[in-house]
């Protein structure tokens, strides 16, 4: 398989502008020199190759450039600014943007390169992005900010193929409450590949309420993580969804090192033909009494193929765990197909553990129930596909994202040509 | 209005009905009764228009058309509605949602303009009114955890709502307390009318009490083997179906 070559790497880290995160960048080189991208061979790899990620990678350093600004982002970017209720902060081809109007002064924000960045490379792929930062983003929030805080994540591959590099470590201070969102777009018919890398941590008492929205170019490839740490108490309530993207995979992680953390999350995937979308969670349950719960929900439709790995650890002593996560498919095409995989691995006496996963048709009962009442067979179909995904929507829990993910879930419904009767 | 003759009706490898006949003319309330297992449910979906029941021979005739090729929602369009013995539970489809597709779907059929959401909620909550069921019942998910009463409430709703021309209530009764059996008595009595059929299918007399049929059928082994007045059901109550069945082998 080709790989990343990493003197190539190296030589376009080094040329990258901003003395701070200069070490950084050169330890992540070294580090990744070391890996490489991971292989199938890995467990957590089986399922995704990353394969054209390696190869648009490293034809790009050959080549590293950034593609013309597209109409279609801007658009986007003046829609989402234009609605009012959330504070939009772009990240467009990795450049950061660090200015926003809250007059709540609950947010500070920072460039990572002005605040002392730690060297924290535990995969491949973060190291990637370290090696290859243009700069990133720290933001703190004490209290309770006056709108919603978004990152919109917007790459540009019309002129020239992308690499974009992402990272935003989040803190929540003690009690201090946060609605995010996380919002992912790409456009242009070159390739892309982008790598975002993100913290949140909620200290005791603190709520955070997440969104996360993936609308990538079908072309286009995405590896995305989040790492979420739960202080005492703390809440994280979270829903995420996939419509775009070539290949797509998000790794979740959430840490409850401490009592009380409640932690529930919530996935949608839609996929077609030629899609990849792989979703990665693990819970770490470290002590006892804490909360996880989590549904993941995937539509998979036309030669898609989707992954689910859900895991959750709890360590010795952690009684009075209380862990839940299911995942349920819906196939609407002989040709897709998904692995599905849950999880448990429980090393405390007194917990409460449970987890399913599901794969099927649409019901014919139902079908046939809604039939009867005179809508016709392809209306009928396409509502409970809709029934399917809303339970996902109902779940989000920032309330100003509804209306556009509403509409933005309605338009890829839309993209299946031919839901079929049966198989 | 119904006309059915020498009707077979196949579903997987076995055949249910073996050339059973109805005739059910306007205005009329016909019930069907029969034991468990005669083929009284295979009725009522062969005449909805399920696919898994198909029809081999005999004909379903509806205002003088045969009706046996057409799909469900045809079939619900042009006035046909069948009340479920098992409602479906359909979550994330909202019941006002589906009340309104439906009938919209049947007044674009007959050219009408679809219902304003004013004038629709006027109307759902009307016919709720008269069924004893809380408003709150159009914002929850289609049956989603309703009780069975609940869901049979329901399913008189869709009816009163859609004011079909033939109403098939597929074992509508069973499982309902009183007070839920006297509420849906109340529903269907309501909608009869000179132009309009209703066709209960029912194991048990108890409905009878609430809503008096003009025809009772008593249909075993996949025909209609007696028919009479509602003085049967009576009779079926206190004797059972053996001696029906009895004197029609002898006849």
């Amino acid at each position: 398989m080709n790989a990343v070559d990493v003197d190539k790497l190296r030589a376009h880290s080094e040329s990258l502008p901003g003395d701070t995160l200069a070490a950084l960048r050169r330890d992540a080189v070294e580090s990744f020199a070391g890996t490489g991208l991971p292989s199938t061979r890995l467990e957590d790899w089986k399922y995704t190759d990353l394969a054209p990620v390696s190869a648009l990678s490293d034809a790009w350093l050959d080549s590293p450039g950034e593609s013309a600004p597209s109409a279609e982002a801007d658009a986007l970017i003046g829609k989402l600014r234009d609605a009012g209720d959330v504070t939009w902060l772009v990240i467009r081809n990795g450049n950061v943007d660090a200015n926003i109007a809250d007059e709540s002064g609950a947010v500070s924000l920072r460039r990572l390169s002005d605040a002392t960045p730690g060297s924290d490379f535990d995969t491949p792929l973060s190291a990637l992005n370290a090696a290859l930062l243009k700069d990133g983003l720290v933001i703190d929030v004490d209290g309770t900010p006056e709108r919603p805080l978004g990152l919109l994540f917007v790459d540009d591959a019309e002129t020239h193929e992308g690499l974009a590099q992402a990272r935003v470590e989040i803190r929540l201070a003690e009690h201090a409450s946060a609605e995010l969102i996380e919002y992912y777009a790409s456009f242009g018919d070159r390739g892309h590949y982008a790598n975002a890398i993100l913290t949140l941590d909620v200290a005791a008492g603190g709520v955070a309420r997440h969104v996360r929205i993936q609308d990538r170019g079908r072309e286009h490839s995405l590896t995305q993580k989040l790492a979420v740490t739960l202080g005492r108490d703390a809440r994280f309530e979270s829903a995420s969804f996939d419509f775009g993207g070539r290949l797509t995979r998000n790794d979740l992680l959430v840490d409850l090192p401490e009592r009380g953390a409640h932690a529930e999350f919530n996935g949608l995937y839609l996929a077609g033909d030629g899609q990849h979308v792989d979703n990665h969670t693990k819970v770490d349950h470290r002590v006892g009494p804490a909360v996880s719960r989590q549904e993941y929900r995937g539509i998979l439709f036309g030669r898609a193929r989707a992954v689910w790995n859900g895991k959750a650890l709890v360590y010795e002593g952690a009684d009075g765990t209380d862990a839940e996560q299911s995942n349920h498919n819906l196939l609407l095409s002989e040709n897709a197909e998904i692995d599905t995989k849950p999880e448990l691995e429980i090393y405390a006496e007194d917990v409460r553990c449970s987890h399913g996963t599901t794969v099927g048709q649409l019901d014919e009962r139902a079908l046939f129930y809604l039939r009867s009442r005179g809508l016709d067979a392809d209306a009928a179909r396409r509502l409970l596909v809709q029934a399917f995904a809303a339970q996902t929507v109902d779940s989000v829990p920032v309330e100003a994202i509804k209306d556009e993910l509403r509409e933005l879930l309605e338009a890829r419904l839309n993209r299946i040509k031919d839901i079929p009767i049966s198989q | 209005m119904l006309k059915i003759n020498d009707l077979h009706v196949r579903t997987g490898e076995a055949e249910i009905l073996h050339g059973l006949s109805l005739d059910v003319n306007p205005g009329e309330v016909h019930a069907i009764m029969g034991p468990n297992g005669s083929g009284k449910s295979t009725l009522a979906q062969a005449i909805a228009g399920h696919e898994d029941y198909d029809v081999t021979s005999g004909s379903i005739e509806y205002d003088g058309n045969d009706i046996s090729e057409l799909d469900p929602e045809e079939r619900a369009r042009e006035g046909i509605f069948l009340g479920f013995q098992y409602p479906v539970e359909i979550p994330g489809v909202n019941n006002a949602y589906l009340l309104k597709a439906a009938l919209n779907a049947k007044r674009k059929h007959e050219g009408l303009d679809e219902i304003d959401a004013f004038e629709f909620l006027k109307l759902a909550k009307e016919k709720m009114a008269l069924l004893g069921m809380d408003p709150k019942f159009l914002n929850r998910g289609v049956n989603e955890g309703f009780s069975g009463g609940e869901k049979k409430r329901n399913e008189i709703l869709q009816m009163a709502v859609l004011e079909p021309r033939l109403a098939i209530l597929d074992e509508t009764d069973s499982g309902l307390d009183i007070d839920a059996l006297k509420a849906v008595a109340e529903g269907v009595n309501a909608l009869r009318a000179p132009d309009r059929a209703i066709v209960l299918v029912t194991h048990y007399q108890r409905l009878l009490d609430y809503i008096e049929p003009d025809v009772v059928h008593v249909l075993s082994g996949g025909r209609i083997i007696h028919s009479g007045d509602k003085s049967l059901a009576t009779e079926l109550e206190d004797r059972g179906y053996d001696w029906v069945v009895e004197q029609a082998k002898s006849a």
